[in-house]
């Protein structure tokens, strides 16, 4: 249409060409079996021939005519000012009707465009009454448009399986110093790796009322009336997705000062809310929103990324802003998982963000997430670091009871076990830090058969750990009056240490000459333990073969008898020591009934003590040793004297 | 802009201060010298905001009008500049140790919290930015239909409602306590279709643009209930530079406040916690004090927000509105260019705007970040001193 107004008929030559065209056009016009559309294109093409040689309008037939369809698509228009059902539940026959008679109008205003309305009064009085009806029409199309928008919404339902699974366990509070060796890893990925992923776009708008939007917006923008389009659209999109995020997803808005107020316990639930939302906002309602805008605004790119910048900017920022707050927060070790949890979430989602927010309109936002995502990074480190500072910090002035394993053993342990599952991310954010320092704990390992993420910068990390770990433990050793216990508590953490590495993903980390070595530590600690108890209880048994036999006899029967009570102090103390792990226990009573039993025998038998002078058979020594390292409070004489 | 010109000065003093790391506990007089010329830099900077006195009139130069875009973006600049220079002499090349000892041990703390504040403030800001765009929308509606040619009817109709939506929307903003929403369900039916849906009011309540139950004239309040001016031997020492920072931050928040649509400011606070003597303090106390007096204006008559473009929006949209009600075609051509005037002041309002704000908002978030970085920094210093002082333990 726009080509009609570049002609303007001055020369003669084109007033014959124009009056061709009329000609042809009549006889078009005469042929019976024309459709309606053809028909009404004829009659389009006459006018505007009409109003191209100027004055014919004032005077001629085709201003008759011209007022009459105009007046035809004003009826049409007015008709539906005072009904007050809505024109797009009525039927597809009314809204083509109410279209036409929009298009014929915008077709005639076009028309005139290339008519000077101050010398001809008769299109200016026609230019008003069309431009009037525009307005009635377009008021009409944009509570159209709000009233689809509105009834015909739809919403995602997210899985909430995934959520509530992470939600239950508790692993990143304080709960974790006590948790044992449950599967700690394994509920906890689920919602990494959840059912949303890949491309999940959704229907927001029913799809059967898309082209009713599409035709709507096309209406409106061709009658420049795009900013009451965006105004109407921007609006009703942005209160579907408040509803979205308040009503369906439940979630909560918080300000900075919340945040940081927030309790542990509140903040890492939210923060696991936080991290499943991004993934359904971003990643399938952001994303859908975005194809729902270029379904219905595909050709205008402009009002486009305009309207759904404007739509998702508020919640984008919000979302944002609770990333923030968290980067903000303190950097206790416990808050680690969470930070890396949201580090990878807003990792995973960074391209997702970036095509979003493609356009001029929303890079500010776009920069701002990766900003968090640096930020995030950066606490995540910064936690790391308290992790070995709180080992270090850690001084509890009681000696842990029975010599068992330290609750930091285990603390560190299913920590540093659970950090493995974050080593790409973890190895990604050491990897700009200097970490030639921590190189040097791998000492000689110069063989070939090492794994190469036994170098890799969280295997270094995690070995610094550990010999922080080794350091506070001995500390912590010294706090036992006995040097027994000393070397059962050690033998008992360090034990539990390979353990630990040995049965899990940390083993390649730590390579086989540190779980070695290690074996060895505590190893040694079992040597040093049977060496400082079982000596002197021993020696009570030794030979010297100097004295005489009289005074030997006496003697022996003495050194039975103060054998039998440095071996009854032992039980009673040592039966309340502990060794959790019951292949260690076996062991060290194994290797300790060896030589003590073998001592005993070998002292009886070849002194020939009589009966009445042992109070403990060999069997019942033995049997004895088996109550060892129990962590009971037996007492020796209701459950052994005979 | 000034930010840029200040970043040299104080920026060739912190070399200087470098140097003089290891002499800092004898060097108390380059201290007071240094918080002398803190102080002289803030009343500069913050005269130059004050509006010309009508006896000088500025000829040269029209400057930006109080309480307009570009002013509060000059207004931040200046935040920004004082508050590098706070960092220079309070942080660098100083013993981290002088920070944890009293009054500093209570006054930083203190003071972090207060920024933690104006964090908030700053996104309840941006937030209600949004909604000033949204007027800014309707007024280029109105401009555009009232600028066609010819013009009759339709165009004075549709000017109509978009300036109506206008005027409405900026005083239920005011009204609805600042829940900034919008205006967007117009006419009967439209607005029935969104009430049909029992969600919506619902809604209204629940897209805070903070969080529930935050209020910005609370937060401003908290800010200033423990900002005290340093008195007697502690006015000299680094008390103060925290006063004149915390004074700054408190007033650079609450002027956005007033000025800008926001969460909850009914019951904003107009009294300013700063004794009129103090030297530095004399341009801020002039500022504070008129825009006060504009805000008790608004409060009383409860118009439109104090930003000077969203007032003149509101003044120029009430007289185009009684224009198009008495508008009968065709129009009198007196009346026409009566209209015209203001048409090209709303067009001009509306550049400015369309020009302003976005820069505004990205600005403010410059300012978020800063603050974020500031409070950080002085975490850091925090730390550091509360691992000295458990290693002297």
């Amino acid at each position: 249409m726009a080509g009609y107004q570049s002609v303007n008929p001055n020369h003669e030559g084109d007033q014959h060409l124009i009056a061709a065209a009329h000609h042809i056009l009549k006889l078009l016009g005469a042929i019976r079996n024309l459709s309606d559309d053809t028909r009404k294109l004829l009659a389009d093409l006459d006018i505007h021939l009409s109003i191209m040689t100027g004055n014919t309008i004032n005077n001629g037939g085709e201003a008759i005519e011209v007022e009459k369809r105009l007046k035809c698509a004003e009826r049409m228009v007015l008709r539906w000012q005072a009904n007050q059902s809505m024109i797009w539940d009525t039927g597809p026959g009314e809204v083509s009707e109410f279209l036409g008679a929009i298009d014929e109008v915008q077709t005639l205003i076009d028309s005139f465009s290339g008519v000077s309305v101050n010398e001809n009064g008769r299109v200016r009085e026609l230019l008003y009454r069309a431009n009037n009806i525009v307005q009635v029409a377009m008021l009409r199309l944009q509570e159209e448009l709000i009233h689809i928008l509105v009834h015909h919404k739809l919403y995602f339902e997210p899985e909430y399986v995934s959520f509530h699974s992470c939600r239950a366990d508790v692993i990143y509070d304080e709960s974790f110093v006590s948790l044992e060796d449950e599967s700690v890893e394994a509920s906890q990925r689920v919602s990494n790796t959840g059912s949303v992923s890949g491309e999940y776009i959704v229907d927001l708008i029913h799809p059967q009322v898309v082209p009713d939007l599409k035709a709507i917006a096309n209406a409106m923008i061709a009658a420049n009336y795009d900013q009451e389009f965006c105004a109407a659209f921007i609006g009703a999109r942005q209160d579907a997705l408040n509803e979205y995020f308040f009503v369906i997803l439940e979630l909560e808005k918080f300000s900075i000062d919340d945040v940081l107020k927030m309790k542990w316990s509140t903040l890492s639930s939210e923060i696991k809310k936080w991290n499943w939302a991004m993934k359904i906002i971003i990643r399938v309602y952001l994303a859908s929103e975005k194809q729902l805008c270029n379904k219905i605004l595909g050709g205008f790119d402009t009002v486009c990324s305009l309207c759904f910048v404007e739509i998702a900017k508020a919640t984008f920022l919000c979302l944002l802003n609770f990333g923030e707050a968290v980067a903000m927060g303190s950097t206790q070790p416990e808050k680690l998982f969470c930070l890396l949890d949201m580090y990878e979430v807003l990792d995973d989602l960074l391209l997702e963000i970036d095509s979003l927010l493609f356009e001029e309109a929303g890079s500010y936002i776009r920069i701002e997430f990766h900003e968090l995502l640096r930020k995030l990074g950066h606490s995540a480190r910064q936690a790391f670091q308290e992790l070995q500072k709180a080992i270090a910090a850690d001084s509890s002035m009681k000696p842990l009871p029975r010599g068992g394993i330290h609750p930091l053993t285990r603390y560190v342990m299913n920590y540093i076990k659970t950090l493995t599952i974050y080593d790409d991310t973890l190895n990604l954010l050491f990897e700009d830090q200097n970490t030639e320092d921590t190189h040097s704990i791998v000492e000689s390992e110069t063989e070939q058969d090492i794994s190469p993420i036994t170098f890799c910068p969280l295997a270094c990390h995690l070995r610094s750990i550990t010999s922080a770990l080794e350091c506070s433990l001995v500390v912590k050793s010294r706090l036992y009056r006995e040097d027994s216990l000393r070397h059962i508590f050690l033998m008992n953490n360090i034990h539990y240490v390979v353990q630990k590495i040995k049965g899990s993903d940390l083993r390649i980390f730590f390579g086989d000459e540190w779980i070695r070595k290690h074996i060895g530590k505590f190893q040694q600690h079992a040597t040093s333990y049977q060496r400082a108890t079982w000596c002197s209880v021993l020696s009570f048994l030794r030979d010297d073969g100097h004295c005489s036999n009289s005074v030997l006899k006496t003697s022996y029967k003495e050194r039975c008898r103060e054998f039998t009570n440095a071996f009854e102090d032992v039980y009673k103390i040592q039966i309340q020591w502990c060794i959790t792990d019951p292949q260690l226990k076996e062991d060290l009573r194994i290797s300790t009934s060896l030589k003590v039993i073998h001592a005993y025998r070998t002292f009886i038998g070849r002194n020939r003590i009589s009966d009445k002078h042992i109070k403990y058979t060999v069997d019942d020594l033995e049997k004895l040793l088996l109550d060892f390292f129990e962590g009971t409070w037996r007492t020796l004489r209701n459950s052994r004297r005979r | 802009m000034p930010a840029t010109d200040y970043q040299g000065s104080f920026l060739g003093r912190i070399s200087i201060r470098r140097n003089q790391v290891m002499s800092m506990e004898g060097n108390h007089e380059q201290e007071l010298e240094d918080l002398e010329l803190f102080q002289k830099h803030v009343a500069d900077r913050f005269a130059e905001l004050a509006p010309p006195s009508p006896s000088q009139p500025s000829d040269d130069i029209p400057s930006d009008p109080i309480l307009s875009i570009a002013w509060i973006r000059k207004l931040l600049d200046v935040f920004l500049c004082c508050d590098a220079e706070f960092k220079a002499i309070l942080i660098m090349g100083r013993d981290p140790s002088q920070i944890s000892k009293p009054p500093l041990d209570r006054l930083i703390p203190e003071m972090l919290d207060r920024d933690v504040k104006a964090l908030d403030i700053c996104n309840a800001i941006t937030n209600g930015i949004e909604a000033v765009r949204h007027y800014q929308k309707l007024a280029e509606i109105a401009v555009s239909a009232l600028e066609q040619r010819p013009f009759g009817d339709g165009q004075v109709k549709r000017a109509r409602k978009a300036l109506t939506s206008l005027i409405t929307a900026m005083a239920c903003e005011d009204k609805d306590g600042a829940n900034y929403t919008r205006t967007w369900s117009f006419g009967r039916r439209g607005a029935a279709a969104a009430g049909n849906n029992k969600s919506t009011g619902q809604l209204r309540s629940l897209s805070w643009s903070v969080s529930k139950n935050w209020s910005a004239a609370k937060q401003i309040h908290a800010m200033s209930a423990n900002l005290v001016a340093p008195r007697g031997t502690e006015a000299s020492g680094l008390a103060l530079p925290v006063y004149i920072m915390s004074t700054i931050l408190l007033f650079v928040m609450w002027t956005m406040v007033a000025t800008i649509p926001c969460q909850e400011r009914s019951g904003l606070a107009t009294h300013f916690p700063v004794p009129k003597q103090l030297v530095w303090a004399q341009s801020i106390i002039g500022l504070h004090e008129k825009i006060a007096e504009e805000w008790k204006k608004k409060e009383k008559k409860g118009s439109a927000g104090l930003l000077e473009e969203m007032q003149k929006l509101d003044k120029l949209g009430q007289s185009l509105i009684e224009f198009t009600d008495s508008f009968q075609f065709p129009a009198e051509d007196e009346r026409a260019e009566e209209v015209s005037a203001h048409l090209a002041e709303l067009g001009e309002t509306c550049r400015r705007m369309e020009e302003g704000l976005v820069p505004l908002q990205v600005q403010i978030r410059e300012v978020f970040h800063r603050i974020v970085r500031s409070r950080a920094e002085f975490l850091d210093v925090l730390d550091l001193n509360g691992k000295s002082s458990a290693l002297a333990m």
